[in-house]
């Protein structure tokens, strides 16, 4: 079987003036389905670049993006758009849902443009924020919850339209560290339970320890490629206890 | 169809987000589509009046009078010289194949006096065929006859706003006995109301008399049979040029005017008078027409200012959009169709509101109202590619914008 995503020398060139800065320097890697990969390096390493272009919203300069056999870089812009709705959920560091509309309006956005019937819409975005938790939520707008809530609510609507790969950018970035771990259980359940691809960017070790794998970035390149602890024991125990020491 | 349902939505929900800000856009719209509605409206309507009014000076008219056309010399216009006789205007009933009927005035005003009341009118001494030519109708009582003309009778016949003057409500005028410069007069009639006209002057406010009897008692006989006006009423109203043509032959022959020289008369066609009043309410209204347009230019680029702020506002929505399927040209969609919902509310409402306002003004104005469906549909329609024209610049500004740049957005 073909792996989910294939890289091959991968580049991407900024023009900024007249300087060209290479943000990737050739990123070949392969990623299977049903994997948990977390991507680490600090900022200006490339990782954003990197998921960017995973997630069908940048084109790579050179080299070739292979998403389930298909070959990204050749794609319209529109054909990208369609792709992104169908196979990809989005999970963003800073919740990034349309505010002043509700939890179940901004599940339902993506099936908005799948052609999903109203009828439909409103069932599955119900299904899934009652799968997080938040059947009780659902007529709450974005500033009437908390951090944690949204996030789950972003969660729900990457789900919806059942995508092969969720893509979460500093998912926890913006919140404790308590409402963290709730995120990335959640995170780990879906991947455990129901076999979903999920790459995670961060720059936090203790939330980069929640997964199987891990892809250190740095100018540009993949300076490490480990497999971790494989989902047992998910944190050092040590560090667990501080964190939760920090938070009470 | 499915698309376009959702995008209705999406846009609804938008416009509600900030209703405050929808209302004020719709509100530029609004005042723009009612004022072209009420200028188009009151244009028509006005034009209207002036037609009817024109009608109502009796068909196939023509009127001669004394002097030429000025144009920078110094001739003087109407019933200033006085060239004019009852023999023209008997020479022309007697010579003229296209002429029904021919009437003939002369005009001026005296103080007339009744019991205790007096009013100053216009008396006007004219022939038995006035009524006739100038297409007015008895309310009571009868116009006064040939014999009334031969013996120089002194009968009267009166204009509405005179009986008002001089009568009591519910007093008889018949068989009543008038004072005019000392001689007495028998009123033997009233005449139907004209209105007033549309510069103003009270047409009922006048006293009919026969033309030798206003000539010798009233107006003074300095120049016996010199005449102001002769009133011709053409066979029909196709024939009203040929008539005109007739009368210019008639009276150049009866005045010894050589070829090279100018008419020292002038014959006014109905049709003339209908034109130059047609066009100068055409001109007044398809100014008006302009100025209303322009505050409808100001709303539409009204919806582009509050479309440009929203898509800088919404750009990280744009982004969210785009990041979970949406293509540029559903972007597009949306931001058009919210241009659209704005304009087309702002011109419904703005239908309704000029057609109260046309209605309104027209009443206080005494014109007619005249309920125009081509110029609703051309506002809606108008108002709609409003929407379009001014939404799209700003619509596609949102549809280029690049997703990952606008995810970031703060």
């Amino acid at each position: 079987m073909t792996p989910l995503i294939e890289t091959h020398g991968l580049v991407k060139e900024f023009a900024r003036g007249d300087i060209r800065v290479l943000a990737l320097r050739g990123i070949s890697v392969s990623i299977e389905r049903g994997e948990f990969v977390a991507i680490v390096g600090k900022s200006g390493s490339g990782k954003s670049t990197f998921m960017n272009i995973l997630g069908c919203l940048d084109r790579p300069s050179e080299g070739k993006f292979v998403l389930e056999g298909q070959d990204v870089a050749r794609l319209s812009k529109d054909e990208r758009a369609e792709l992104r709705g169908q196979k990809i959920g989005f999970v963003f560091q800073a919740f990034n849902l349309i505010p002043r509309t509700s939890a179940q309006e901004n599940v339902e956005l993506p099936l908005i443009y799948s052609g999903a019937s109203r009828a439909e819409q409103a069932r599955r975005a119900r299904e899934s924020l009652e799968r997080l938790g938040l059947g009780g939520r659902t007529e709450h707008h974005p500033s009437q919850l908390s951090g944690g809530e949204q996030q789950r609510v972003a969660i729900a609507r990457a789900l919806v339209n059942h995508p092969q790969l969720l893509l979460a950018d500093e998912p926890t970035g913006n919140l404790d560290t308590r409402t963290s771990l709730e995120i990335m259980k959640i995170l780990m359940q879906l991947n455990r339970a129901e076999g979903l691809t999920v790459i995670l960017v961060t720059h936090e070790p203790e939330i980069a320890a929640f997964a199987d794998r891990v892809l250190t970035f740095k100018d540009g390149e993949i300076v490490s490629d480990e497999m971790g602890s494989s989902g047992e024991g998910v944190l050092p125990a040590s560090l667990l206890g501080e964190k939760e020491g920090k938070d009470s | 169809m499915k698309f376009l349902r959702m995008t209705l939505v999406a846009a609804l929900r938008a416009l509600r987000r900030n209703k405050m800000r929808s209302a004020l856009t719709i509100l530029g719209i609004v005042i723009g589509v009612a004022a072209v509605i009420t200028t188009v409206g009151l244009g028509q309507g006005a034009s209207e009046a002036v037609q009817s009014q024109i009608r109502s000076l009796g068909t196939n008219l023509l009127v001669v009078v004394p002097g030429t056309r000025t144009r920078g010399g110094a001739h003087s216009g109407w019933g200033g010289a006085s060239t004019l006789s009852v023999m023209d205007a008997r020479a022309l009933e007697r010579e003229a194949t296209g002429i029904r009927a021919v009437s003939y005035i002369r005009r001026g005003s005296a103080q007339v006096l009744y019991g205790n009341s007096n009013w100053r009118t216009t008396i006007q001494a004219t022939t038995p065929s006035y009524l006739d030519v100038s297409d007015s109708a008895m309310a009571q009582g009868d116009f006064f006859d040939e014999r009334d003309m031969k013996n120089g009778a002194r009968v009267a016949v009166l204009g509405g706003t005179l009986v008002g003057q001089l009568f009591e409500v519910g007093e008889d005028p018949i068989g009543a006995v008038l004072r005019i410069k000392e001689a007495s007069f028998r009123v033997i009639g009233v005449l139907e109301s004209k209105g007033g006209s549309s510069f103003g002057s009270d047409r009922d406010d006048l006293l009919l008399v026969p033309f030798t009897t206003g000539e010798r008692r009233i107006l003074g006989a300095t120049l016996p049979g010199v005449v102001e006006q002769i009133i011709v009423s053409a066979r029909t109203e196709t024939s009203a040029h040929e008539a005109s043509l007739e009368i210019e032959d008639i009276l150049r022959q009866r005045h010894r005017i050589r070829p090279d020289q100018e008419n020292d008369f002038t014959v006014h066609s109905q049709e003339e008078i209908a034109n130059t009043m047609g066009s100068v309410t055409r001109i007044l209204s398809s100014v008006l027409m302009g100025v209303a347009s322009i505050s409808l230019l100001v709303g539409g680029i009204g919806i582009m200012n509050i479309l440009l702020v929203s898509v800088i506002e919404r750009t990280r929505e744009i982004g969210i959009r785009m990041a979970v399927g949406a293509k540029g040209s559903h972007i597009l969609v949306q931001f058009l169709v919210e241009a659209m919902i704005l304009s087309m509310i702002g011109g419904i409402i703005g239908i309704i509101l000029g057609l109260v306002g046309t209605q309104v003004i027209a009443h206080f104005a005494e014109i007619p109202f005249v309920f125009s469906p081509g110029a609703i549909v051309g506002a809606v329609l108008f108002s709609g590619s409003v929407g379009i024209f001014f939404g799209f610049y700003p619509a596609r500004k949102a549809s280029n914008l690049d997703p990952i740049a606008s995810l970031r957005y703060e």
